[in-house]
């Protein structure tokens, strides 16, 4: 039995009962306090409630912190979560090498780059700037608004960071790297999100819509960065004859990057990112939205990350499947002896840790013969 | 054609799949009386306590019977007519075959003691079996679980993990003696203690006592009474061939059927497969193979030998053995040929200090090397088996051992420290 993960399905709150809702309920609406404050204000203010109650509670709590904006407030308590839930996944899984050094390091990353150096930053008078973050997972890097009030070391790094560190790193150790060992979205689900991994959706269907739903956010943020820069190159060059040039371009361009902000950016990632742990797992915003996940994905295909079968020694018990927070039917590979290789997979090490038999391993491997192969495929359809 | 398979286990449903693929055509039932789907006996343990839902234990997504196009019948066989092939079901129905595949797995062992029948003495084997302890838990204080072997120490862990009392009664003087050394067993005898666990080495049940027709307590056949309200038996399991009495099969003393090495019973255009059959060990001698791994794989032979529409039968075969399992948090390996007492065979074994992680090689009097019994971490039982069937001699695999440690990236590395034997 592993500690920890006993009586799991014996909780009502890790079972989608009324406590998870209700949950869930709280998580959405806290982040929605966050997000859209002054959206909500207004709305507020169009029902009759004026003075602005949602920005002035913001406001209030983050003076009596001592805090200087609300989005101070926001890596407190975001960094703070993952600690207290970091020390609670430790108590439970810290006798695992591999869970205890990643569980440790996806905080210690946290408190180092969103918490410390930005506080250095604005101690030496330099723009903050979250070095732990990639194109296209941060969407705005590029954008022309974004680049121009910062150092030209920070854009050096974000460009190597995105085109060169990422997939290189990906290509070497699988996107586990980055999902399950320094991304913050990652970081939150592994350790305050940890209890509910077992409630991602395990079935071919919930896969395919993955397919579907990941790769077109990824496609969706490179057209928008694209149309971004070349809206900033045209506006510049024109002037004021660039909307009577281009009338369509200019209209569409800022409207689709707003929208991306709003519905993937914030709606997606945080909102229901977040708000749906109780509900569908720690990683709803990872598996089917995360466009930097999308593009690491494709990498870790042909990369040497992989999870090896041990032939012949699973007992199909269904450990490994129901603890993936990514939704992949592990078992499906492991009864088939099946070694493999999926998109989604964070390498958060929990199928191996899991299994009763030791059937599973992670692994980074040099095989040039199994390359771009996909026995995913043959094993969903039998 | 018309495949009718009695059991919804590891093996039918194996069987039925191998038939599928090599007859889309094939008009194939599944009768079982257990279950609506295939479910993973080994991890009824995981179910009972929580750490799964019983959903989570089917190993595969529900519309596997719609894809694979499989009947299932819910029921149980009350007669065979072999030569009208025809199966009678309880419910009165009838059930018409072309060839017909007998997987009806194994069921525990029920236990003969005074007392036997009373309220809160069972087994834990079944689907039956888990719905039941599930409710005798919930109110129980004390338990008591009989039999040494993998079960009896799965069903004292969960029953430990529900709070409640349990006392470990065991009729030799060492754990699971098929598996473990002495040596080995006080290492998990210990481990099994510090978790809580009572454990009484070398004595046996002479009756089950209760009242007003429930247990209330076991007095061992050193005349120690233990109180307690649940008597859990897991003393063996036996092949579940009852129906079959009297239809002109041959059983074994186990009650396994007894199959050629195609798994044929002799009768025309019967097979059998898994827990119910009795095939030829590696040894010469007849017995079940109640393990899952068998269970799988003799399906598979079954169900291609069914299927095969030239008369071509392949041989199952039943590759060096292997098994594992798990203690509480001892992880289990075992590959070849441990306690099967060789002649003038050796034991090579070192521990690490201050953990539970041991190996144990077993090698001939030349240092080949015949099985190996690994506790506590890792191992790829693949390299190991193939070490036995190359024949390596000890030296060479003490030298190589590190090449099939199969730990978690950051685990320590596995080193030899007791010396290499001279031989």
């Amino acid at each position: 039995m592993q500690t920890g993960l006993l009586s799991t399905y014996l909780k009502p709150l890790k079972t989608r009962h009324v406590g998870a809702w209700t949950l869930s309920s709280l998580l959405i609406g806290f982040f929605l306090i966050f997000y859209f404050t002054v959206m909500l204000d207004a709305r507020l203010l169009d029902l009759g409630v004026g003075g602005k109650p949602l920005a002035s509670l913001l406001n209030s709590a983050t003076s009596a912190l001592g805090l200087s904006n609300k989005w101070w407030l926001y890596s407190w308590l975001y960094t703070l979560a993952m600690v207290i839930g970091g020390v609670f996944f430790l108590s439970k899984h810290a006798k695992t090498p591999y869970q205890r050094w990643r569980t440790i390091t996806v905080v210690m990353v946290q408190i180092v780059f969103v918490m410390a150096l930005p506080y250095l930053m604005v101690y030496f008078e330099k723009p903050v700037y979250n070095f732990a973050m990639f194109w296209p997972l941060k969407h705005d890097t590029f954008y022309p608004g974004t680049t121009k009030n910062l150092p030209e070391l920070y854009m050096m790094y974000s460009i190597v960071g995105a085109f060169f560190l990422v997939p290189a790193l990906t290509f070497l150790f699988g996107k586990r790297w980055y999902c399950s060992w320094a991304c913050g979205c990652g970081g939150l689900a592994e350790t305050a999100g940890d209890s509910f991994r077992h409630l991602s959706n395990k079935s071919t269907n919930a896969w395919r819509f993955e397919r579907y739903s990941i790769h077109l956010v990824l496609l969706f943020v490179i057209i928008n960065t694209i149309l971004v820069i070349i809206h900033f190159k045209l506006r510049a060059e024109l002037g004021a004859s660039y909307t009577t040039e281009f009338p369509t371009f200019s209209s569409i361009a800022v409207p689709l990057a707003l929208f991306y902000k709003f519905m993937i950016a914030s709606l997606l990632s945080g909102v229901l990112g977040v708000g749906l742990y109780p509900l569908m797992g720690s990683r709803v915003w990872c598996r089917f939205f995360c466009p930097l996940a999308a593009l690491m994905g494709i990498i870790q295909k042909y990369g040497r990350f992989r999870i090896t079968v041990k032939d012949d020694m699973c007992i199909s018990c269904g450990n490994c499947s129901t603890y993936c927070e990514m939704g992949i039917d592990v078992r499906a590979y492991a009864q088939k002896n099946q070694s493999f290789k999926r998109a989604s997979c964070v390498g958060c090490g929990m199928c191996e840790h899991v299994c009763p038999r030791g059937v599973l391993k992670l692994e980074n491997k040099w095989d040039f013969a199994s390359w771009g192969k996909d026995p995913a495929r043959n094993v969903a359809e039998i | 054609m018309r495949y009718v398979i009695i059991g919804n286990g590891v093996a039918g449903i194996n069987a039925a799949s191998e038939i599928r693929r090599a007859d889309g055509k094939a008009e194939i039932s599944i009768v079982s009386y257990e279950s609506d789907h295939f479910f993973s006996r080994t991890a009824l343990m995981y179910a009972f306590c929580g750490q799964l839902s019983e959903r989570c234990i089917e190993p595969y997504e529900r519309d596997y019977y719609k894809k694979m196009n499989f009947t299932r019948v819910r029921d149980r066989i009350s007669a065979v007519d072999y030569s009208k092939k025809t199966l009678t079901l309880e419910s009165g129905g009838t059930l018409a075959y072309d060839r017909l595949l007998i997987a009806s797995g194994s069921v525990g062992r029920r236990a003969t003691y005074p007392g036997s029948d009373l309220d809160g003495v069972g087994r834990f084997v079944t689907w039956d079996n888990l719905e039941w302890l599930k409710e005798k838990s919930k109110d129980a204080r004390a338990a008591v679980v009989i039999g040494g072997g993998l079960i009896g120490i799965e069903a004292l862990e969960i029953l430990h993990l529900a709070g409640i009392e349990v006392t470990f009664l065991v009729r030799e003087s060492h754990l699971w003696p098929v598996a473990f050394s002495e040596t080995e067993s006080d290492m998990v005898v210990a481990h099994v203690k510090e978790h809580g666990c009572h454990v009484l080495l070398g004595e046996g049940t002479d009756e089950v006592v209760g009242k007003n027709g429930k247990v209330i307590g076991l007095k061992t056949d050193a005349g120690k009474m233990i109180e307690c309200d649940i008597a859990l038996f897991a003393i063996g399991v036996q092949p579940q061939t009852e129906f079959l009495k009297g239809s002109g099969f041959e059983l074994d003393r186990f009650g396994g059927i007894v199959v050629d090495e195609k798994l044929g019973t002799g009768l025309q255009d019967v097979w059998a497969a898994g827990d119910c059959t009795s095939v030829i060990w590696f040894n010469g001698v007849r017995r079940p193979e109640q393990l899952w791994y068998t269970g799988r794989d003799q399906g598979i032979a079954a169900g291609k030998n069914m299927a095969a529409s030239n008369g071509m039968q392949t041989a199952y075969k039943r590759a060096t053995f292997y098994n594992s399992a798990k203690f509480f948090d001892i992880e289990y390996t075992t590959a070849g040929y441990v306690n099967f007492n060789f002649d003038g065979e050796h034991d090579w074994y070192q521990r690490e200090t201050g953990t539970n992680i041991s190996q144990r090689i077993t090698y001939l009097q030349d240092g080949t090397v015949i099985g190996f019994n690994m506790l506590g971490s890792r191992w790829d039982h693949g390299i190991l088996v193939r070490w036995v069937d190359e024949k390596r001699k000890i030296g060479w695999v003490l030298e190589h051992l590190h090449e099939a440690a199969f730990d978690e990236e950051f685990f320590r590395k596995f080193k030899v420290l007791a010396p290499a034997p001279v031989v």
